[in-house]
C-alpha cells in the first residue's frame, strides 16, 4: 500500500498537481513571512537579553526557553482565542486566513529565535564586546558587530524555526481551517486527504514536506560542523 | 625682557592607592603613579601581579576597584588592546578599519589611513587576507594597527611584544614612536625596549 502509495504520489508531483503545488507554495510563503517577522523581533529581544542587565531578565530567559517547548496546538488554541469573534483581535476577521496562520506560527518561531540568539549571543568570547567598545562602536554597530559573530548560530535558529513553523500542523489546522484555496497548508492537506482514503495524495504531500524538511536539516548540519569545528 | 616660561606638566593619569578585588582576593595594587601626557610608559611585573587588571582599569572596563584613578581622556579616546587580541571576523583591513567607521570617517580616508598602519606594522601584504588564517603574530599586528590608526589620547598595550620576532619587534618599536599626540601604556612581564619607554611603573605580586 505504501509503495503505491508513493508511486502515485511521485506521478502526481510529476504532472505538477494544482491540488499539491497550491499546499506547496502556502506552506512556504507563510513559513516564510512567520520566521522572518519572528527574526526581527527575536533578534532584538535576544540581543537585549544578552548584553543588559534589568529586573526580570532571568524570568524572560527562562520564559522564553519554555516558550521553545509549547505545543503547537496549544498556540493554536491560544490564537482561536485572540481571533475568534469575542476574542480581543476578533474585530480584524483574521481567523481561517493565511495571516491568522502567520500569526501563530509567529508565535512558534519567536521563542526559538530569541532563545538560540540570546545564547549564541552570551556564549560570544568576553573580548568580542570589551573590543567593539574600546574602539568606540555606538550601540547599533556594537549590536551588528555581536550578531555577524554569532552569524552562524543565528543562521541556525533560523532555518530551526523554519522547520519548525514547516512542519506544524496545530496552528495551520485551529486557525487556518484547511481552506482550499486558502488556508490549506501541506501537513493539514496531509492530515485531510489521509483521513479521507486518499492516500496518494497524502504521500505526495508528505514527500514535499519530507524534501524542503531534509534540505534544511541538511543545511543546518553542515552550519552546526561549521560551528563546531571552526577554520582553523 | 623676556621670562623663560617654564614648561608646565600635565597628567594624562593619576593614581592614588588603587586596589582591585576579586573573590576577596587583591588581584591588583598601585599606591601611587603619575603618567605625563604624550609620554610612553611601561608596566611591568611578574605574572599575577595586575598589569592587565590595572590596564582595563584606564580603558574604563573594570570599573570596581577602590582607590583613585583620574584618567584625562573620555572613554572613548581609550583604546586597549588585549594580551591575546580577538579580531573580528572578515578581513585584516576591515578589522583597521572598524574604529574609523565608529568615527564616521569617509570610506576613502578609512581606506588610506588603515593602509598607511597596515604598512607601518608590516602587514600591509595581509589587507585582504582573512583573520582566521593570520598568525599569532599577524593577529598581533593587525590589532595594533587597528589600535594605532585612531591616534587616541590614551593607548593601553597589553604585552604588545609577545609572539613577534625581533623584526616584528622593532617595527613595532618604530611604529609606536610616531604616535606622538598619544600617551601609551606596554606592560610586558619583562623589561620594555630602552628606545621605547621613557618611565616605568613596577608592579609587585601580593
Amino acid at each position: 500500500m505504501i509503495r503505491e502509495g508513493i508511486l502515485e504520489a511521485l506521478q502526481l508531483l510529476l504532472d505538477l498537481d494544482a491540488s499539491v503545488i497550491d499546499a506547496a507554495s502556502r506552506s512556504l510563503w507563510i513559513s516564510i513571512v512567520a520566521v522572518v517577522t519572528a527574526t526581527v523581533v527575536g533578534i532584538t529581544i535576544g540581543l537585549l537579553l544578552a548584553r543588559k542587565r534589568f529586573p526580570g531578565r532571568s524570568l524572560l530567559v527562562l520564559l522564553f526557553r519554555v516558550g521553545m517547548s509549547v505545543p503547537t496546538v496549544l498556540i493554536g488554541l491560544l490564537c482561536y482565542g485572540l481571533l475568534s469573534r469575542r476574542g480581543t483581535l476578533g474585530e480584524l476577521e483574521l481567523l481561517y486566513t493565511p495571516t491568522a496562520i502567520i500569526l501563530g506560527e509567529f508565535f512558534l518561531a519567536l521563542p526559538i529565535v530569541t532563545t538560540l540568539t540570546h545564547g549564541a549571543i552570551a556564549r560570544l568570547d568576553p573580548r568580542a564586546f570589551e573590543t567593539a567598545r574600546t574602539l568606540g562602536a555606538g550601540t547599533l554597530q556594537r549590536a551588528l558587530t555581536y550578531l555577524r559573530e554569532a552569524k552562524l548560530a543565528i543562521l541556525l535558529a533560523l532555518l530551526t524555526a523554519f522547520s519548525r513553523c514547516f512542519t506544524e500542523l496545530g496552528i495551520a489546522m485551529m486557525v487556518g481551517g484547511n481552506i482550499t484555496g486558502r488556508t490549506r497548508t501541506l501537513t493539514t492537506a496531509t492530515a485531510m486527504e489521509t483521513a479521507r482514503g486518499e492516500f496518494a495524495s497524502g504521500v505526495a504531500m508528505s514527500l514535499i514536506l519530507l524534501s524542503i524538511s531534509m534540505l534544511v536539516t541538511l543545511a543546518i548540519a553542515l552550519l552546526n560542523r561549521e560551528t563546531v569545528e571552526p577554520a582553523s | 625682557m623676556t621670562v623663560p616660561v617654564q614648561p608646565t606638566f600635565r597628567s594624562m593619569i593619576d593614581i592614588t592607592s588603587l586596589t582591585v578585588t576579586k573573590r576577596g582576593q587583591t588581584v591588583c595594587q598601585v599606591a601611587n603613579a603619575t603618567v605625563a601626557q604624550h609620554s610612553t610608559v611601561g608596566v611591568t611585573g611578574p605574572n599575577g601581579s595586575g598589569k592587565s587588571t590595572l590596564l582595563r582599569v584606564l580603558a574604563g572596563i573594570e570599573t570596581a576597584f577602590v582607590g583613585e584613578c583620574v584618567v584625562d581622556a573620555s572613554v572613548t579616546d581609550r583604546v586597549l588592546v588585549h594580551q591575546s587580541p580577538y579580531l573580528f571576523r572578515g578581513t585584516v583591513l576591515s578589522n583597521v578599519e572598524y574604529g574609523l567607521k565608529a568615527r564616521s570617517t569617509s570610506k576613502s580616508t578609512r581606506h588610506d589611513q588603515a593602509t598607511l598602519w597596515l604598512e607601518r606594522f608590516g602587514v600591509a601584504h595581509l589587507a585582504r587576507r582573512s583573520v582566521e588564517s593570520l598568525s599569532g603574530g599577524e593577529k598581533r599586528r593587525t590589532a595594533l594597527a587597528r589600535a594605532c590608526v585612531l591616534e587616541p589620547k590614551l593607548l593601553l598595550f597589553d604585552e604588545p611584544l609577545a609572539d613577534l620576532d625581533p623584526r616584528g619587534v622593532e617595527c613595532v618599536v618604530q611604529s609606536l614612536n610616531m604616535l606622538d599626540a598619544s600617551t601609551i601604556l606596554i606592560t610586558s612581564p619583562a623589561p620594555l625596549p630602552a628606545d621605547l619607554t621613557q618611565a616605568t611603573i613596577s608592579l609587585k605580586q601580593d
